[in-house]
């Protein structure tokens, strides 16, 4: 039997023991966060049939549920525990080379501290503690963004953490009311205790922690930060950050949600919500010069969908919005990867800079081409199932709510295209420069792409790989009933 | 009086919560921003150790005889309290020396005046 806190305590255990290691021993730090996060990939992935079946509730320290710290390793938090550990590690084998300047040791510390903290919240049971694990994931975060100790990373390192320690604050207030009424923090007994409160009273706690959740999830009036910190971390962290951080921040909104508040009447809301993010994300990626501002906005649009498709709430919809989540996280690291060798190659972070890198550097430019494929939704890549089913979720539904914002989601889909494809024509039909000579990417950042290019292309073309996992998460999300009895008993 | 006596703690809380939030967003000195955010979290601790309080009640130590259960506070706040109480100096210690490095970036505190990266 695999016990599911091996998942946090290995990582957390390694990450405090690399400072003590680089006293010694420096040039093998940085294959230490590779081997925490294959280990977790590893457990993740022997835990998955398991809770298919049956969820793992564990106790810390022995108590009964509703006295205890428990972790809940459901379909949804092992599916999301190997979803981490897989980006993590690809990643963190591509920041081997990448990552030279600088205090290595501390990067790969807080490195691995950011993905505990995340794997942290998708696995726990109890709600201070995912405040907790939150806090661990965005100070490291706020500590990477000014890794580079340039001017545009400290400016952004700032303002990331002026509005993510309100944000958090906020969340705090809220977990607080919360126990105040219940005298809980266990979100089973939460779940279990809300049916008896006034709807009035529960209002307040929902809204600030939404509020404090959505800052960190980067849901559209609270997303100022993400644009300058996604674009001024190193390329690395950047992947992280798209792929890993706003998509756990969803998770925590989505869990907070569906089972804790069970609150079906404010879900349109969050519907109308997304479809916001989505369309001021889009519109100002189009407009952007920089690449990695480009994708950044990018980001901000697929997490305005992956919203729109959650609160849709049916079985159909939480599946196809946790299928956006995963395409979304193995696209968007891919992309920031291959961006930031094309950036290192071309010296600067300008589009038209990049004019004639697809001669130089043809399997990165290729790398890069599949992924932005597969964020706009061509087939056979995984973005064309997973919108596919977002949009069938929508039609599904019957509203007409529905049919008008899954219109301007489209639309969105329309302006994605058009600057993804912009970028691809200058990597590879403009300029008129002599062909320069090859000049790739090293093999040990080729390996990361090349695996996440196959995963991409092979769930594309075979999405019942993965959809069996989805369905039972999406289930696990929508009982809210199922889950009091699996904790409580 | 006896709205405030039983109300004392929640008004100091939300007080000291609201000042802090007017002082993050009117202030353009990041130190004055950073002084707000220490602010923010004091209210919000001071604000869960209230969720638990009991006029005049004491420690929950059960081995001592003589005190009901009932004159205990409760615990759990102050556990949580202790935790936010170190988030918030991780938080605040990353800020400040934050600070430090974009004073010698940009030779300025003022946040009005550091406006590089825009929409």
């Amino acid at each position: 039997m695999v016990n599911p806190v091996l998942l946090i305590a290995v990582p957390l255990g390694l990450a405090f023991a690399i400072p003590l290691f680089a006293l010694f021993w420096k040039a093998a730090v940085k294959y230490i966060p590779p081997a925490a996060l294959a280990f977790n990939l590893v457990i993740s992935l022997l835990l998955l049939p398991k809770v298919l079946e049956n969820p793992v509730i564990v106790s810390i320290g022995d108590w009964q549920p509703p006295f205890c710290i428990n972790l809940v390793a459901g379909p949804v938090g092992v599916l999301f525990s190997a979803i981490i550990a897989l980006v993590g590690l690809l990643v963190s084998i591509y920041a081997l080379d990448y990552i030279k300047e600088g205090p290595t040791e501390k990067y790969h510390m807080l490195y691995l501290l950011l993905l505990t903290g995340a794997t942290g919240v998708v696995l726990t049971g109890d709600i201070f503690n995912l405040f907790v694990f939150f806090e661990i994931l965005c100070i490291s975060s706020y500590a990477l963004v000014a890794y580079l100790r340039e001017r545009s990373g400290i400016e952004s390192a700032v303002k990331y953490l002026i509005q993510g320690a309100v944000g958090s604050s906020l969340l705090l207030i809220g977990i607080g009311l919360l126990y105040g009424q219940f005298g809980t923090l266990n979100m089973a007994d939460i779940a279990e205790k809300i049916a008896s409160a006034s709807p009035i009273s529960l209002f307040v706690p929902m809204v600030l922690i939404i509020t404090g959740l959505g800052v960190e999830a980067a849901i559209f009036p609270l997303n100022a930060w993400l644009p300058d910190a996604h674009s001024s971390a190193p390329s690395s962290i950047s992947a992280i950050l798209s792929g890993i951080a706003i998509e756990v921040g969803l998770y925590a909104v989505a869990r907070v949600i569906f089972t804790i508040f069970g609150a079906q009447s404010f879900l349109p809301f969050l519907a109308l919500l997304g479809i916001l993010t989505l369309l001021v994300g889009e519109m100002c990626a189009f407009s952007q010069n920089n690449i990695k501002r480009m994708l950044a906005y990018s980001s901000i649009g697929q997490i305005g969908l992956i919203l729109f498709a959650l609160a849709i709430a049916t079985s159909y919809g939480v599946t196809g919005g946790l299928f956006q989540l995963v395409s979304h996280a193995l696209s968007k690291a891919l992309l920031f990867l291959t961006a930031g060798y094309m950036i290192y190659r071309a010296g600067s972070m300008e589009i038209s800079s990049l004019e004639g890198v697809g001669k130089k550097m043809p399997l990165t430019c290729l790398a890069f081409t599949i992924g932005a494929f597969s964020l706009v939704g061509l087939p056979p890549f995984i973005g064309f199932p997973s919108k596919f089913l977002v949009v069938q979720a929508a039609l599904a539904t019957q509203e007409a709510i529905f049919f008008v914002l899954i219109g301007l989601a489209l639309l969105g889909t329309v302006i994605e295209a058009a600057y993804f494809f912009r970028v691809v024509q200058v990597l590879y039909f403009k300029g008129q420069r002599p062909n320069p000579g090859r000049k790739e990417a090293p093999i040990i950042a080729l390996v990361p792409m090349f695996i996440l290019t196959i995963l991409i292309i092979v769930i594309g073309i075979y999405p019942r790989l993965i959809t069996g996992v989805l369905n039972s998460a999406a289930s696990e999300l929508l009982n809210r009933v199922e889950y009091i009895r699996s904790v409580l008993g | 009086m006896g709205f405030l006596n039983s109300y004392i703690y929640y008004i100091g809380a939300f007080g000291l919560i609201l000042i802090g939030l007017y002082i993050i967003l009117v202030k353009r000195n990041l130190i004055k921003v950073i002084v707000g955010l220490g602010i923010l979290d004091t209210g919000v601790n001071l604000f869960l150790i209230s969720v638990g309080y009991i006029t005049k009640g004491t420690a929950p130590i059960f081995s001592r005889t003589g005190i009901d259960s009932e004159d205990m506070v409760d615990p759990v706040p102050q556990a949580l309290v202790l935790t936010a109480i170190v988030i918030g100096v991780a938080v605040l210690a990353l800020a400040l020396s934050l600070a430090i490095r974009l004073y010698q970036h940009y030779g300025t505190l003022n946040l009005r005046k550091i406006r590089e990266q825009k929409w």
